[in-house]
């Protein structure tokens, strides 16, 4: 199983670069926080797939497929692991102080989620980066990316 | 991800975790609270302050400590959270529960215990 996890990383590493790919200004506030977003939802798909989608296995496949484009990213992960549809689940229940099933959450908190079951199981998140946001926020000297 | 454990005379555990604590480090960690859990700590300080990055398996053993140090009349408080951490302890709730104002400088502590899983 966490044969299969530690090429996290690697996957979360190539997002993060594409994140770079969606504005002309890849800093500030804003575009941080997008890339923030996005490369947490990815790695909460991800451990989901394994934990879950491959549960009880030392390995298996994920395929990712990075797209890019002005103010928008859209990243398809396939398995052929078991199915479980993300979008039929239920909020947690933040009362009770929830130690698993937060990881849903993050994906759907922060990116637009399509599943479709099959071999492979496709799993589609999609984020738009708010253009005038982006430029606001870059062009603001006081807060320059890391 | 590197964590360090320090306990005090009067009962003050610290827990500083600092680099990326997810699916894949959690496990290193694990051991180490079970520890904790076993000498039912008064008070147990949580530094994020170096935290990087947090996922939800990560929260998971942090809210699993928070309740189980509860459940033997102990106490919690979380600190230092910026950046992603905070987002996402912001995101799940947790910074209405969990966390506290900033550390006070920690008593010097008499046993310590440091991993490092990079």
């Amino acid at each position: 199983m966490l044969g299969i996890l530690d090429h996290r990383d690697v996957a979360l590493r190539a997002v993060s670069a594409a994140c770079k790919l969606v504005t002309r200004k890849p800093q500030g506030p804003a575009w941080n926080e997008f890339r923030m977003q996005v490369v947490s939802a990815v790695g909460e798909a991800f451990n989901n797939i394994v934990l879950h989608g491959y549960e009880g296995r030392g390995d298996g496949i994920i395929e990712m497929e990075i797209r890019t484009r002005p103010e928008r990213i859209s990243i398809e992960m396939r398995d052929y692991g078991s199915s479980f549809d993300p979008t039929t689940v239920p909020p947690p229940d933040f009362d009770s102080l929830p130690e698993s099933g937060l990881g849903l959450f993050i994906i759907r908190s922060f990116m637009n989620i399509s599943y479709a079951p099959g071999k492979p199981n496709v799993l589609t998140l999609t984020k738009t980066l708010d253009p005038q946001l982006a430029e606001t926020s870059a062009a603001d000297p006081s807060e320059g990316a890391p | 991800m590197t964590f360090s454990i320090s306990t005090t005379e009067d009962g003050l555990t610290r827990l500083a975790i600092e680099g990326e604590l997810d699916a894949v480090s959690v496990s290193d960690l694990r051991g180490d609270l079970e520890k904790l859990l076993a000498r039912q700590p008064s008070r147990v300080d949580i530094d994020l302050s170096r935290l990087r990055m947090v996922d939800s398996s990560g929260v998971g053993a942090l809210v699993s400590l928070y309740k189980r140090v509860r459940a033997q009349g102990g106490s919690v408080v979380v600190s230092g959270l910026r950046d992603q951490p905070l987002a996402i302890f912001r995101l799940l709730r947790l910074d209405r529960v969990m966390v506290g104002a900033e550390l006070a400088t920690p008593a010097a502590p008499t046993k310590t215990t440091t991993t490092s899983n990079n």
